[in-house]
């Protein structure tokens, strides 16, 4: 329990996800304020400065994606929004707005807890590149030398997959959605382009991957991108 | 306007007095053969000559001319070449004997030889009605629409018989004729059913029609002459004792009357019309009927499917949480687990019976926005494989995808859900171990994929409603129950993006599912460099 006593914000309209939320996330130490409207999350949001907000994007008197907005215009307070399945579009412009997760309903409470702790660890400790060696698993990627090892064993990438490769473990376990990865690895003039995205996604695990069918880094988001797992080191 | 019913055919071609014509100058120049024959020799019976001409007469032209050409062949031969010559008697009784012999064989050889021109002529005749009716049959059978093959049918007879008009009208609701196909002019304008259609014996009222037809009387307009002389024809169209409309035909006042043929063209034609428009009337109240049946079936599918595949998990549901929460019973930790697992695996199964349920509201409410983007097939099939993994581990799956597959413009989550529906139902209804085969191949400008299994395939009766929502294979009790749902909506899916979805299959031989996406240019990005 890392983040112990962090303050969660979770912004729902049903009253019986709010009491599930709030039990479960109560017993695991956390501090549980609560919303049903867009409204009363401002005021919260503006009272309590919580640490981390569990947004439903479906709120009875404001569109969910103009909180988030509002809320990045002035801090970088962690967002997992809460979504329908079905609405791919709404999740991803949530994370190109600026929410950091998100999370399908009907979610496990398993798969919640663990989006909370990797969205405060990030909060927590930006990943800035500043360790020299990221290790993941029996990956290790060597950013100084640009080096990539697989269980010891050097892996030759191109200077696309490389950038691609970097762009993930900037972001460890965060889900990237295909325009932030397109746009970090080609530039900011591209966005539309995800079928090279994902050839190279592809070439990414055919290099990195034991079983690149069923990969241990690269993960897929069906419809909204890719997610970098990591797993302790060896 | 009148006709003669029992009219000899008359060859539009050629005039009567040719056949005569050639009669006289036929026997003429034989008869001049035979003079320089017999300059040259005494033959006996150089008079045989003659019936090549009858002959040629009686076939080309009919037994008139042949029976002139026999006649003057008997009285020339006799004035020039029997003795005594330039005379028409005859010295020896032998010779008398020979020129009668001569005309009865020429008359015998005429009548033959026009007997089998005349039935030549008839069989060719009934062949042309034959294909002309087969020309409108086929038309009447095979246009989209019946009012194109009404319109086509009009086109052919006005061409056909060179008519003024010709048109098609058909009893409307109320009673009325409605004009459904107009040919050429002044035609097609009495929209009053004539009386005589509508009694019971349907008595032609025009006493100096022939048969069924009728004549409708112009209305009188001074001055107009031209209207006034042309013929005006109504033929009823009927099927059995019903008027379905008539047939009406205008004929230029300068057009020869109809001939036997032409009128019976024109009554046949009459009768597949009719033939026709009945079939039409029958087809469509067959298919109302159809419809209403398969609604009803339909709603006690929906019905019996939403009781079995929402309540069976609802019950597993409601008996787990109200066992955990018995405060009497000791459970053990693994009991609790057991039950809170049951619950979140019938939680889910619930939440992919809704999520197909919404999808099928949403592809027949047609507010289905496939988010397209280009995506390289083969990384699909690879996250999709890998997502059923552990459902795939009983059967071997060969993918045949290449990399080198053009991107397709697909919305992910859709095509996704296609793959995995057409993919499960493989491994849901073969035997564990039966291979299973994904391929894709560009073929023309679409990307044509194939789910195939070696199982034991679908009964090819079943076939015609695969993808009809909630329609389940008859299967046994020990067989895998699906929702019916699933191939409905990967078809809805797949035509959202404007592909085709299709089926084959064959008892023991195996299913193979077919879709195809359309290929389009993807935009080119250049690869860029590491910053």
């Amino acid at each position: 329990m890392q983040a112990r006593g962090a303050r969660i914000l979770v912004v729902d309209d049903e009253p019986e996800i709010l009491r599930a939320l709030r039990t479960n996330l109560t017993a695991h130490g956390y501090e549980v304020l609560s919303a049903t409207s867009g409204a009363e999350a401002q005021a919260a949001y503006a009272a309590r400065r919580p640490d981390l907000i569990l947004l439903d994007l479906g709120l009875p008197d404001m569109d969910g994606l103009a909180l988030v907005e509002r809320i990045r215009d002035h801090a970088a307070t962690p967002i997992v929004v809460l979504s329908a399945r079905g609405a791919e579009r709404d999740k991803v412009r949530a994370l190109d707005l600026g929410a950091d997760d998100y999370l399908t309903k009907p979610f496990g409470m398993d798969e919640l807890l663990a989006r909370v702790r990797v969205a405060l660890r990030h909060a927590a400790h930006p990943a800035s590149g500043s360790a020299a060696v990221f290790r993941s698993g029996d990956l290790a990627v060597d950013l100084e030398r640009r080096q990539v090892t697989v269980g010891g064993r050097q892996v030759r990438l191109t200077p696309t997959e490389y950038a691609l490769l970097r762009a993930f473990i900037t972001h460890p376990d965060k889900v990237l959605t295909r325009r932030m990865l397109l746009q970090e690895v080609w530039g900011p003039e591209y966005g539309t382009e995800a079928h090279y995205l994902h050839v190279y996604v592809a070439s990414l695990r055919r290099k990195l991957e034991a079983d690149p069918q069923r990969p241990r880094y690269l993960l897929t988001d069906p419809g909204v991108g890719y997610r970098f797992r990591t797993e302790p080191s060896d | 306007m009148s006709w003669d019913q029992d009219a000899a055919p008359s060859s539009p071609h050629e005039p009567g007095w040719l056949g005569y014509a050639a009669a006289v100058a036929g026997v003429a120049v034989v008869s001049l053969a035979i003079g320089v024959i017999l300059s040259w020799a005494r033959i006996a019976n150089v008079s045989m000559l003659y019936l090549l001409v009858v002959l040629a007469l009686g076939t080309r032209f009919g037994s008139g001319p042949a029976v002139m050409a026999s006649l003057l062949a008997f009285f020339t031969f006799n004035w020039y070449f029997v003795g005594p010559v330039h005379t028409l008697t005859v010295a020896d009784p032998d010779e008398w004997l020979a020129l009668l012999l001569l005309l009865a064989a020429s008359v015998v050889t005429g009548q033959l030889t026009a007997g089998q021109r005349r039935r030549a002529d008839e069989a060719h005749r009934r062949e042309q009605e034959a294909v002309q009716l087969y020309t409108v049959g086929r038309w009447l059978a095979g246009a989209p629409t019946l009012d194109a093959a009404l319109q086509q049918v009009a086109e052919y007879l006005g061409r056909a018989l060179a008519l003024q008009g010709c048109a098609i009208l058909l009893v409307d609701e109320e009673g009325r004729l409605q004009p459904r196909a107009v040919v050429g002019s002044e035609v097609g304008g009495e929209r009053e059913l004539p009386r005589w259609l509508l009694t019971a014996d349907h008595a032609p009222t025009v006493a100096a029609s022939p048969r069924r037809w009728v004549r409708v009387v112009p209305p009188a307009r001074p001055g107009a002459a031209g209207a006034a002389a042309a013929g005006r024809f109504a033929l009823p169209l009927r099927a059995g004792a019903r008027v379905l409309g008539t047939l009406q035909v205008v004929a230029a006042p300068t057009r020869p009357p109809f001939s036997r043929e032409e009128l019976r063209l024109l009554e046949a034609a009459a009768d597949q019309v009719a033939l026709a428009v009945e079939r039409v009337r029958l087809q469509a109240e067959a298919n109302a009927a159809e419809v209403l049946r398969r609604t009803d079936e339909l709603r006690a599918a929906l019905l019996s499917s939403i009781s079995h595949d929402l309540r069976t998990p609802l019950a597993s549901i409601k008996a787990a949480a109200g066992s955990l929460r018995q405060r009497d019973v000791p459970w053990s930790d693994a009991e609790r687990d057991a039950f809170a697992a049951t619950i979140e695996a019938e939680t889910d199964r619930l939440n992919r019976l809704v999520g197909n349920l919404l999808d099928l509201s949403r592809i027949e409410a047609g507010v289905l926005r496939p988010e397209k983007e280009w995506y390289p097939f083969s990384a699909l099939v690879e996250d999709v494989l890998g997502r059923l993994g552990p459902l795939a581990a009983d059967h071997p799956v060969a993918v045949d995808v290449p990399d080198t597959l053009p991107p397709v413009l697909l919305d992910y989550v859709e095509i996704d859900q296609v793959l995995s529906n057409l993919l499960e139902n493989a491994l849901k209804y073969t035997p564990p171990g039966t291979p299973i085969r994904v391929a894709a191949r560009v073929a023309d400008d679409a990307l044509a994929v194939e789910v195939a299994d070696a199982g034991p395939g679908i009964p090819p009766a079943a076939l015609p409603r695969l993808f009809e929502k909630f329609y389940r294979v008859a299967s046994g009790p020990d067989q895998p129950r699906g929702t019916g749902l699933g191939l409905a909506v990967a078809k809805g899916l797949v035509e959202a993006h404007g592909g085709r979805l299709t089926v084959e299959s064959a008892p023991g031989q195996g299913t193979c599912f077919h879709f195809t996406l359309p290929l389009g240019a993807p935009p080119v990005l250049v690869p860029a460099e590491a910053s």
